[in-house]
């Protein structure tokens, strides 16, 4: 600054002395008088002493403002990180110094513009992958909810928002605390977090209260889960959340169980007669047989157990195939009024023992449909079987068959007047070995005659078996068989 | 060991037939219940050295009956041996609640019963007959 005013005063000094030198030499040209030629050089010399003491300020006022307009404009376009802007002041006064710095203005503008589109380019580009990602994480059956250092929610789909029964959108960046209301999952994902550990992962189970919109219900059934937790790194690779998948196995538990339950009862259902069998051989080999009449007694007990375990595994492996689709059925025309006559006769002895009087009740009208004939026999020999068999001495079992044309099929009724069934125990009574616990003194049996009789009918012949009874009266089961099966 | 008294309780005649006779033929007097109920009653009458009981029957299953009977001063000494179809491990609880020493699964051999009955009577003898005085 200061050397710039030097220069400028120099500058002024230079131009009057140039000024009264013009003046005096067109003084001594062009006015040739003698008196003239005096007051020449004085308005020379007043010129020459006048013009820098006018000119200086002015000069001085002209640098201050380029100074000035040159400091405020290079602070203007300073870049945090780029290279400083390189003037001097003697710059600030000249012309070209100015086209440099517009020149390094624009450039710095283009590259501040394209770095703003580039900026913009990757915004939309981060708000489509976040779109995407929450469609790809909306489209999950699974439960999926992120979480970050904080334990704050980062990011949960419907899925999850639905089973915790929070808004998805409006708890976003609030604590697990006020949007999970689980005291175990909220546990669970701050025991992970707290791990502080990348690529860690925990599964267990857990159990959850089924939520309706809002809350879960009072008396709300549980749903098992497979919980999956992992510890995601953040931006510097460090731990930065927890994401939690929730997988609904309440089915599959479920299944499990019931195979599990099959295996079990399948088991003690052919250990039982199994024993007997075991262990009445055992006593004969050993000689514990005490006479002719005991060993008798003995190889009765062994064939009727061993013919118990056959029905047993025939039933099962009916029942499986039947299940599976791989039974091979012959359907021919069945008349069921011989068919039932002939079921009847093979149950006429046993029922005789008791005093049982089976009846048929039989339309004079043809009564035939299209059927597998053996299946049709096993399916009376059940259900007559059962009736004998629940019926106390004395009693009697009635046997309907007649048509449902207004159904389209062969209608079949087997009533007793027997023991009855338990009104909580009817819903079961076709379920595969199940036995009412109380009458498994009464008779003996598998469990599974009733769960085939429903494969039959039902499976097989798209027809319906139903059962109504009352305790200490009776029971009448009813199956329909219809006339032809179109799918057939 | 002649005098002793066993009582079987099974919801399957032939098996409570089968158990009785071989202990029977070993000396034993026997009784025997077809469900779970008749067995405590029957325990309640006869107090038996010992009970062998089935798992699942009617009325009440053995780990009831046996936790019914533990629960009885007059009964809570007597031992007992579970003889089970189903694949059964008893639990510290249930071991607590009864007095269920031994668990057998069905088949079962006759000759095996019997030397677990032997072991257990020895086992329990002094201790049954110190409790019963």
């Amino acid at each position: 600054m200061r050397s710039a005013v030097i220069v400028n005063l120099f500058l002024a000094l230079g131009g009057a002395l140039l000024c009264a030198g013009v003046t005096l030499l067109v003084s001594e040209h062009v006015i040739d008088l003698e008196g003239s030629r005096a007051w020449a050089l004085l308005g020379a010399a007043i010129g020459a002493i006048g013009a820098p003491i006018f000119a200086t300020p002015l000069v001085m006022s002209m640098s201050r403002s380029l100074a000035s307009f040159e400091a405020d404009l290079r602070a203007s376009v300073e870049v945090e990180g780029a290279e400083p802007i390189r003037t001097t002041g003697l710059l600030a006064t000249s012309r070209r110094a100015v086209d440099e710095l517009r020149a390094t203005l624009v450039d710095r503008a283009q590259a501040l513009t394209t770095k703003v589109r580039e900026g913009e380019i990757r915004q939309h580009l981060g708000e489509a992958e976040r779109e995407h990602l929450e469609t790809v994480l909306n489209s999950l059956h699974d439960a999926v909810i992120v979480t970050d250092a904080f334990n704050e929610l980062k990011l949960a789909n419907e899925a999850a928002a639905s089973l915790l029964g929070f808004d998805a959108g409006d708890s976003l960046h609030q604590s697990i605390d006020s949007v999970i209301g689980d005291d175990e999952l909220r546990k669970m994902i701050r025991d992970e977090s707290a791990t502080a550990s990348v690529g860690h992962r925990k599964r267990t189970d857990h159990q959850f209260p089924q939520f309706a919109h809002g809350g879960a219900e009072a008396d709300a059934p549980t749903a098992c889960y497979d919980v999956t937790l992992a510890c995601l790194p953040d931006a510097k690779k460090g731990a930065g959340g927890v994401v939690t998948i929730l997988r609904d196995v309440t089915q599959e538990r479920e299944i499990s169980q019931v195979k599990s339950d099959f295996v079990s009862k399948v088991s003690h259902e052919l250990r039982t007669p199994l024993s007997s069998i075991n262990a009445y051989l055992e006593l004969l080999v050993d000689g514990e047989a005490q006479d002719e009449d005991a060993r008798q007694e003995f190889y009765s007990i062994i064939r009727s157990e061993a013919d118990r375990l056959s029905r047993l595994i025939d039933n099962m492996l009916n029942i499986s195939r039947i299940e599976a689709g791989i039974v091979k059925i012959d359907r021919t025309e069945v008349d069921f009024k011989k068919a039932t006559e002939k079921a009847v006769g093979v149950i006429v002895p046993q029922a005789a023992l008791k005093e049982i009087a089976v009846t048929v009740n039989a339309t004079p009208l043809a009564c035939t449909a299209m059927a597998d004939a053996d299946m049709v026999q096993q399916v009376l020999l059940n259900l007559l079987s059962n009736a004998v068999k629940y019926t106390p001495e004395g009693g009697r079992v009635i046997v309907t068959v007649d048509n449902d044309d207004h159904e389209g099929a062969v209608l079949v009724t087997v009533a007793d007047t027997g023991l009855g069934i338990p009104p909580d125990a009817l819903p079961k009574v076709f379920d595969k070995f199940y036995r009412i616990e109380n009458y498994k003194r009464v008779a003996k049996g598998t469990g599974l005659g009733l769960a085939l009789v429903k494969h039959i009918v039902e499976t097989v012949h798209h027809g319906v078996v139903t059962v109504t009874s009352e305790l200490g009266m009776g029971s009448k089961f009813t199956f329909t068989i219809p006339y032809e099966y179109e799918g057939a | 060991m002649e005098s002793m008294k066993i009582l079987v309780i099974d919801d399957e005649a032939h098996i409570t037939h089968v158990v009785s006779l071989k202990l029977r033929n070993l000396g034993f007097e026997v009784v025997t219940a077809g469900d779970g109920e008749e067995g405590y009653e029957l325990a309640r009458q006869h107090k038996p050295d010992l009970i062998i009981t089935d798992l699942q029957m009617p009325y009440l299953t053995g780990l009831e009956m046996c936790a019914k009977l533990k629960a009885l001063k007059e009964t809570s000494h007597i031992p007992a041996i579970l003889l089970t179809a189903r694949g059964y491990a008893l639990s510290p609880a249930d071991l607590d609640r009864t007095n269920i020493k031994e668990v057998m699964s069905k088949p079962f051999s006759p000759r095996g019963v019997a030397e677990k009955v032997e072991e257990v009577l020895k086992e329990c003898g002094g201790a049954t007959e110190a409790e019963a005085a």
